[in-house]
């Protein structure tokens, strides 16, 4: 069984949502047990993928079975293969998605709108996104991606607030734009590269480890690092890396390309919101990781200055933009564009401190930022209203909720002992470093990116202050008799999470573990087949 | 010069190559005659077109893709490219038949079969000829037949409808007529798939080749509604009935395709030309494509919207030839045979929904709780459309893009990786179109319509076409290996 463990985490959902297709949508309790038992199950698989996982930068757990092959006549065999494959890279994002769609899972409790279409595609979007995260070959992980956006068009849609139509469109339109621009990639891409295991046969490959390797790629072909021909005053590799950054940086988000994500943040039920922050922006970095840096490595050294700085930007215009938030779900969805910033600057660094500090950065935000979308959603359940200035003197009436709103937003502003802080200094560290081996981004970056942390203390502690502070007192349509405690449904989902913030911020070993021998790995690759192509540039 | 005697002995023998058309016209004389005595049942006439489409099918897929005669003393010529696009014209007559089933209100019933074989017959024709004449006849032959079936709705705007086609329609085969004849002062022969031909077109280098060809594509773009002879499209789809309109978004559009194809491939000379008809056919491609689409953002009404995304549609095919590789012929021949899935399941659920009552965009609203199977396979549909996995949609334009981009690989014109560029961005425009029918549907609320026919026929074809549409992108080697059979012969 235990080749067949990524399938098993991807198809149990598939399989729990084609057995809710044909329950009668009137046994609601049905749904929701059904969706919980395809995550247990889920659990059990992941179990069996860590326990079995060995640190190392080899790839495990592979499966390899041919999926498209088209005979294509003379100009040869497309293949497409159903290939997944686990490394230090992708085990946590795997076991991230897995813990978070518990979470969300139990969050989706409060949902009564049409339970059965809302159960149906969370367990697509949950198999979409273990897909994603775990498929190796370009055009699986093209089709996971896409398969994201119609449930997550129709979550936000159909379950949102109150502008959740304007809010559900421009996701959509602003991740298909970036999705284009990555299909113009990927089609370049497999045209160019030849799969070495059939040569001297000409068999096309969407296979994304042969397209690391530069000599798979077909002499004289568009992508081909020897191609001397230029397209503008780039050549078509470099334009081919910029298309996939500001394709996955959407996702990410990156500034100036985030502002899809305030809106969706603030209009999507909690649960949905949960697992866009927590899931799916990782799948910008992500892809970044697998695919633009190490198939493009040239261009990624060329470019590493642009990475580093937009990623600085967005840590600061994030901070700011939070900082003068009035809600607080827009408040959260802003600090995740700056902390998304962090991931940007640790890989422009392309040092080992800085990609594992990128990597512990998504996956410490994960659990940091569904515990504070969580918090959002216990507000907005019992009063229907996020205004940060409505409330005054919380902490008197839900103390409980008070201390978890501490721990989490002490760990999201990157306080020693949380999980921030570990992913936050290795960034800094390699930022630092980057200038004196490889040269790739000026120290002052790091220096500005500190920055962050400052306003990100500073908005945090404001609005606890306006929030939690002096007299008990509300503004609005709230009464203060809403204000009731937590319940033991919003303890099971929320002390996990605190408690995860901290393990991982006081024993980070086990996590950089699995990292750190892929991280140094990519470094090297990326870094050296860089420096052998960047004359071609 | 042959003798009189070989001249018929030719033609006894091309009749047994002949039999699908022999088919359709028999059936047409068929319904002719039944419909003078009894013009009143529906099922009849559409039994006996079922029939003749399927046995003409039949003949096709017997008579092998890899087929190559020339017939009738080279008026005509079978061969692989014209079998596959005359078999998907047949399959849209079947379609089109299985929607006609419930409209049993209309006038004239019999004459409506007719019609619809006339244009088969017309397409087959087309499909096959390789002289000039033989393609102006059969596009007349398609363009009547089609001007009084855009009428068929009986009231005004339909007859308004008509007109604008006919006058659009006959200005356009004016202009190809011309251009014809420009072409045949030129070489001094009609058959354009002759040595003369080619000679003559290396041989006179002028101007005049330019002017000629252009003027003769100007018919074929008219007929696959392609920028700048679309305008026609919206008014047209808008008074016609739906199983029109599915019927004529399809199968004119795939003869005019497969003739331009061919006569593109003459005029480019192998690049031999003067002229460089890939970036003229790249343009009107990349015109075609963003005409479609920006117009059809702003459309209320579900069939124009539709009438602009089969313009934009047309554009897509256009990438196959524009592309001028063996592979991107037979990329827009997959485009093709999806393209004829995904309309034809837009149109049945369109129809379908116009049956309960649902016209404008706007009425969609709500209709998602009512009509879950039914908005579901649509959305699909409509997906499939836009060009997202996991639809047939994607892997058939990933497929031409890629001939596209090995096209430029090769020879470096800019113009087509612009086209690249702007054909794929275009497809978020195409969201926001097609995505604006499941908005309503799923998103927005509305009033609950009283009378409801849940399971219908129509409900079911256009389950089976959204399952093909899937399908098809889990195995694309299904149709992909058939396509890969024909021998693209001139």
């Amino acid at each position: 069984m235990q080749e067949y463990l990524l399938s098993l985490l991807i198809f149990t959902p598939l399989l729990a949502a084609v057995i809710a297709l044909f329950i009668p949508s009137t046994f609601i309790q049905a749904f929701r047990f059904l969706a919980m038992m395809a995550t247990l199950i889920q659990v059990v698989f992941i179990w069996q993928l860590v326990t079995a996982y060995e640190p190392s930068a080899s790839l495990q757990f592979v499966e390899q079975k041919s999926w498209i092959t088209l005979d294509l006549g003379a100009w040869g065999t497309l293949q497409a293969q159903y290939f997944l494959g686990i490394d230090g890279l992708n085990i946590t994002f795997v076991c991230l998605t897995v813990a978070i769609m518990i979470i969300a899972t139990i969050s989706s409790w409060r949902i009564t709108k049409n339970v059965k279409g809302y159960f149906i595609l969370v367990l697509i979007l949950n198999a979409a996104i273990v897909g994603t995260f775990s498929a190796l070959d370009f055009l699986l992980f093209y089709l996971f991606f896409e398969f994201m956006l119609l449930p997550m068009f129709f979550l936000i849609g159909i379950w949102g607030g109150p502008r959740r139509e304007y809010a559900s469109i421009k996701f959509f339109l602003y991740t298909l734009l970036g999705s284009i621009l990555i299909l113009i990639v990927l089609i370049g891409l497999y045209i160019s590269v030849l799969d070495p295991e059939h040569s001297p046969k000409v068999v096309h490959t969407f296979n994304m480890l042969h397209m690391t390797h530069p000599e798979n790629f077909i002499s004289g072909s568009i992508f081909d690092p020897e191609n001397p021909w230029m397209i503008g005053t780039i050549n078509a590799r470099a334009w081919a890396f910029l298309l996939l950054f500001i394709g996955f940086a959407i996702k990410l988000p990156m500034v100036p390309l985030h502002t899809w994500l305030p809106d969706a943040h603030v209009e999507a039920p909690t649960p949905v919101s949960v697992i866009l922050a927590a899931l799916l922006l990782k799948i910008g970095g992500y892809g970044l990781m697998r695919i633009a840096f190490p198939i493009f490595p040239e261009a990624a050294l060329t470019f590493s200055w642009l990475v580093g700085l937009l990623g600085v930007v967005s840590i600061i215009y994030g901070a700011l933009n939070a900082m003068a938030s009035k809600d607080l779900k827009r408040l959260i969805a802003y600090s995740s564009v700056s902390h998304m910033g962090f991931v940007l600057l640790g890989l422009a660094s392309l040092t080992t401190e800085g990609v594992t500090g990128a990597i512990y950065q998504m996956f410490s935000h994960g659990i940091i930022a569904a515990l504070l979308f969580l918090i959002a959603g216990v507000l907005s359940d019992r009063t229907h209203d996020r205004m940060i200035d409505h409330y005054s003197g919380l902490a008197t009436r839900m103390p409980s909720y008070f201390a978890i709103v501490l721990i989490g937003f002490f760990a999201s502003m990157g306080l020693p002992g949380f999980s921030g802080f570990i992913a936050e200094i290795l960034v800094f560290l390699g930022a630092f470093k980057s200038n004196t081996t490889n040269g790739l981004i000026h120290e002052s970056l790091a220096v500005i990116s500190t920055l962050g942390l400052i306003l990100g203390a500073g908005y945090y502690l404001w609005a606890i202050q306006r929030m939690f502070f002096g007299p008990l007192h509300l503004k609005g349509e709230a009464t203060i008799e809403q204000l009731v405690p937590l319940s033991y449904r919003e303890y099971l989902m929320l002390i996990p999470l605190c408690f995860a913030a901290f393990f991982f911020g006081i024993y980070p070993q086990m996590i950089l573990n699995w990292i750190n021998p892929f991280t140094e790995g990519f470094v090297n690759i990326v870094v050296e087949t860089g420096k052998r192509l960047t004359p071609n540039l | 010069m042959q003798s009189l005697n070989g001249k018929l002995n030719s033609i006894t023998e091309s009749f047994s190559f002949f039999v699908p058309e022999l088919i359709l016209v028999s059936a047409l004389i068929i319904i002719l005659i039944i419909g003078l005595v009894n013009n009143k049942r529906n099922y009849v006439f559409n039994f006996i077109t079922l029939i003749a489409a399927f046995s003409s099918t039949y003949f096709l897929v017997t008579g092998g893709l890899d087929v190559n005669v020339i017939l009738f003393n080279g008026m005509v010529h079978r061969e692989g490219f014209g079998a596959f696009l005359m078999i998907l014209v047949d399959a849209a007559l079947v379609l089109t038949c299985l929607m006609s089933i419930d409209h049993m209100d209309r006038r004239h019933i019999s004459e409506y079969y007719v019609l619809l074989l006339s244009i088969v017959l017309g397409c087959h024709l087309l499909l096959m000829s390789t002289n000039l004449l033989m393609v102006f006849l059969s596009i007349e032959m398609i363009s009547l037949s089609s001007y009084v079936l855009v009428g068929y709705s009986f009231n005004k705007a339909g007859s308004e409808g008509s007109l604008k086609y006919f006058l659009f329609g006959s200005v356009s085969s004016a202009i190809m007529l011309y251009g014809f004849s420009i072409f045949y002062g030129i070489s001094g022969t009609l058959d354009f798939s002759s040595q003369q031909f080619f000679d003559s077109l290396i041989d006179h280098p002028s101007p005049l080749l330019l002017i000629a060809g252009t003027m003769s594509i100007t018919g074929f773009l008219f007929k696959i509604a392609a920028a700048p002879m679309h305008p026609w499209a919206p008014d047209v789809y808008e008074a016609a009935p739906i199983p029109v309109i599915a019927f004529l978004s399809v199968a004119p559009k795939f003869a005019g395709l497969g003739v331009l194809t061919k006569f593109l491939l003459t005029i480019h000379v192998f690049g031999q030309s003067d002229y460089n008809w890939q970036l003229i056919i790249a343009g009107i491609s990349m015109a075609t494509i963003t005409f479609g689409n920006f117009s059809a953002l702003w459309q209320q009404n579900a069939k124009r919207m539709m009438a602009y995304s089969s313009i934009a549609q047309s554009g897509f095919l256009l990438v196959g030839i524009a592309a001028f590789l063996p592979q991107g012929i037979n990329f827009m021949l997959f485009y093709a045979a999806i393209y004829l899935l995904m309309n034809f399941a837009v149109f049945i659920y369109l129809a379908y929904f116009e049956s309960q009552g649902i016209h404008s965009i706007p009425s969609f609203a709500g209709s998602g709780k009512q009509f879950i199977s039914a908005s579901v396979g649509f959305t699909v549909a409509l997906v499939a459309l836009t060009g997202l996995p996991p639809t047939a949609g994607f892997t058939a334009k990933l497929f031409v893009f890629s001939a596209l981009w090995e096209s430029y690989e090769i020879n470096h014109k800019t113009l087509l990786l612009w086209l690249l560029v702007f054909g794929l961005l275009n497809t978020v425009v195409s969201l926001f179109f097609y995505l604006r029918i499941p908005y309503y549907t799923f998103l927005k609320s509305g009033e609950p319509l009283g009378i409801i026919k849940k399971l219908s026929f129509q409900n079911l074809l256009g389950f089976i076409l959204v399952v093909f549409i899937v399908v098809m992108f889990f195995i694309p080697g299904l149709l992909m290996g058939l396509i890969n059979r024909i021998n693209f012969v001139l």
